[in-house]
């Protein structure tokens, strides 16, 4: 079974973005943290599973970013993976779910995968887009939220069961080729042993440069002002030390009978 | 410029469900713009004659349809599109939505946009706003002539709480079988917690609690107050931290008590659905740009693990 996964690589979420001037997009600072998007890392996962359950399956991972994002394709060759696959482009500028699912499907054409895991969405752009996108440019099933994923041996088929809003679920059949968009709680992501941490160290990661100009001509959707958040509700901050925050909590929740 | 706009119903076994009106509602900004035509399309085996206030319905119906499918649904709405020839298709933001939204949009050679909560016109052209940066920042997209695929935030377009007259209603009886998808098959685990349904007070722990250990903290802190429960969001029940029937959130519970304390929470859209009609919200979390406190009362930027003993002490000083 020849399976793919597609990472992304995001930013810590308690760095701070900074609006550009032009406050059409916002930039990290360079000291920031990436890690692999916490979805993907389940997506990772799952298929190295899959790998152990069925003899003879290779586990691909594909991402689309800039150099920085080598480092979490790396992470998923420690875990296990067999080969990495960067389609580079020099830019942190918004590249759209549906221009990122148009260069994954022109990768995947002639690699014929039986299965493609992507994480539901990414922690911090939360579009879950690119997954399903992706499957109807390649004419494939696809199940988002996927708690339970499981390969009927000769079937050409899986089982997914995906989890619906307040936790109700559905599962169902669908035939190879398909995608599959993992929710978190499907299983518990690996450390990487040591052995395998070797092994990434001597795999290559296998670059394919993307032009920039290509990136814009099917560009869709455009951001057109970035700005802080609004509030829903006025909330106000506690100032002073920390003893001092705890004390005036206290009094205020006193005050409104809650202790 | 007049174009018609199609809105997707959500329908549970062939009943139009009131998020569709929300739907609608969002429709009807942008349509009171631009003179717009809104459809709302109905899949489904439709055994009882529907209508729906304030737009027009066209109803697909189809055994292949009884139950949704994400294939099922493509097909519909597709069929749909010829029909109406929309340049906006609007759609709930759930399980169902998000599901299917996205392939819609592929297939139409359009864009999509997921999880819009507002929509700001001006002049001519409008911007739809979704959150983005983990939440930490408010993004306005505009769109070319392409078709463009949205799916709304239920909540987002509050319904109106009058009736507008019903359209007209159109069937189209077709044949659509899911190919690719079967043995479709749905469940309602026992997710079942009696003390967080009747609790007044709720601590919930996030990611940012870091280790079981400091669970203990987290209880010490709800059993300072009466009719108290602990909860957590998904991460912290992913990490096996809180049991999933005390998971706060979209998937998991809807809470509305007196208190709710976020420790170490972030403040994703997908938690804050769960708690945001909670009448006191207190948030402890040492990051000071973190979404949770655009929805809360009490702001405490602060080492979870510092403020909490410092809190308790305080508590116990009240004690003695
Ligand atoms: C379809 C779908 C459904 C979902 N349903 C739900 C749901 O029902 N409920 C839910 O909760 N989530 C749900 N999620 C997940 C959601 O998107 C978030 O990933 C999740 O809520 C984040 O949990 P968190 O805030 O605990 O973790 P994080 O987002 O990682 O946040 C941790 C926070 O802790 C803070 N922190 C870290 N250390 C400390 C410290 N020492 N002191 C103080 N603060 C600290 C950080 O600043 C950060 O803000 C769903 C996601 C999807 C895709």
């Amino acid at each position: 079974m020849r399976i793919l996964t597609c990472i992304k690589q995001v930013p810590d979420p308690e760095s701070r973005p900074m609006i550009n001037q032009e406050k059409t997009w916002a930039e990290y600072g360079e000291y920031t943290s990436y890690w692999i998007n916490r979805y993907d890392e389940h997506a990772v996962e799952e298929a190295l599973r899959i790998r152990e359950m069925i003899p003879g399956t290779t586990v691909d991972i594909v991402s689309i970013g800039p150099e920085r994002i080598k480092s979490a394709i790396r992470r998923c060759l420690e875990m296990g993976a067999d080969r990495g696959f960067h389609l580079f482009i020099d830019s942190e500028d918004y590249l759209s779910p549906s221009i990122k699912s148009r260069l994954i499907a022109e990768f995947c054409h002639d690699m014929k995968y039986d299965l493609i895991l992507t994480g539901v969405m990414s922690e911090d752009m939360m579009s879950g887009q690119t997954g399903p996108m992706l499957a109807a440019r390649l004419g494939i099933p696809s199940a988002t939220s996927v708690m339970k994923l499981s390969v009927n041996g000769l079937e050409g088929s899986i089982q997914v069961e995906r989890e619906l809003d307040s936790g109700h679920r559905c599962s169902m059949d669908l035939t190879l080729p398909a995608l599959v968009g993992v929710q978190s709680g499907i299983n518990r992501p690996r450390y990487p042993s040591l052995s395998n941490v070797m092994r990434a160290k001597n795999t290559e990661i296998i670059q394919i440069r993307l032009e920039n100009s290509l990136l814009k001509v099917v560009s869709c959707e455009t951001v057109e002002k970035i700005q802080e958040a609004g509030s829903d509700r006025a909330g106000i901050r506690l100032e002073g030390t920390t003893a001092e925050k705890a004390a005036v909590l206290w009094r205020m929740l006193r005050e409104k009978s809650l202790l | 410029m007049s174009h018609s706009i199609m809105i997707m119903c959500e329908q549970s076994e062939g009943r139009i469900l009131a998020v569709t009106d929300e739907l609608i509602a969002c429709a009807t900004q942008i349509a009171d713009h631009y003179d717009s035509r809104l459809t709302a399309v109905l899949p489904g085996l439709i055994t009882e004659p529907c209508s729906i206030s304030g737009a027009d319905l066209l109803v697909i119906n189809s055994p292949g349809l009884a139950q949704y499918t994400c294939e099922g649904w493509e097909k519909a709405a597709l069929l749909a599109t010829e029909q109406i020839k929309p340049k906006i298709i609007i759609i709930a933001h759930t399980s169902t939505g998000y599901d299917y939204a996205p392939r819609l949009a592929a297939l139409l050679e359009g864009c999509c946009l997921t999880s819009v909560s507002g929509i700001e016109i001006t002049g001519d052209s409008i911007s739809y706003r979704r959150s983005g940066f983990h939440g930490k920042l408010d993004l306005l997209y505009g769109v070319g002539k392409a078709p463009l695929v949205i799916t709304v935030l239920p909540g987002a377009f509050p319904a109106p709480d009058w009736q507008a007259e019903p359209g007209i209603t159109r069937i189209i009886d077709a044949d659509i079988k899911p190919k690719l998808t079967s043995h479709v098959q749905f469940s309602i685990p026992d997710q079942s917690n009696t003390e967080l349904d009747h609790a007044e007070v709720i601590v919930a722990a996030g990611k940012g609690i870091g280790q079981a250990e400091n669970l203990l903290m987290i209880r010490d802190m709800a059993s300072c107050f009466k009719r108290s429960a602990i909860a957590g969001s998904r991460v912290a029940c992913d990490n096996g931290w809180i049991e999933y029937n005390a998971q706060v959130g979209l998937t998991g519970k809807k809470v509305s008590p007196l208190l709710y304390v976020a420790c170490g929470i972030s403040g994703s859209a997908q938690h804050i659905s769960g708690m945001k009609d909670s009448k006191t919200v207190v948030s402890i979390n040492r990051d000071p740009e973190a979404a949770i406190f655009r929805y809360s009362d009490i702001c405490i930027v602060e080492d979870l693990e510092k403020f909490i003993p410092a809190f308790l002490q305080e508590a116990k000083k009240h004690q003695s």
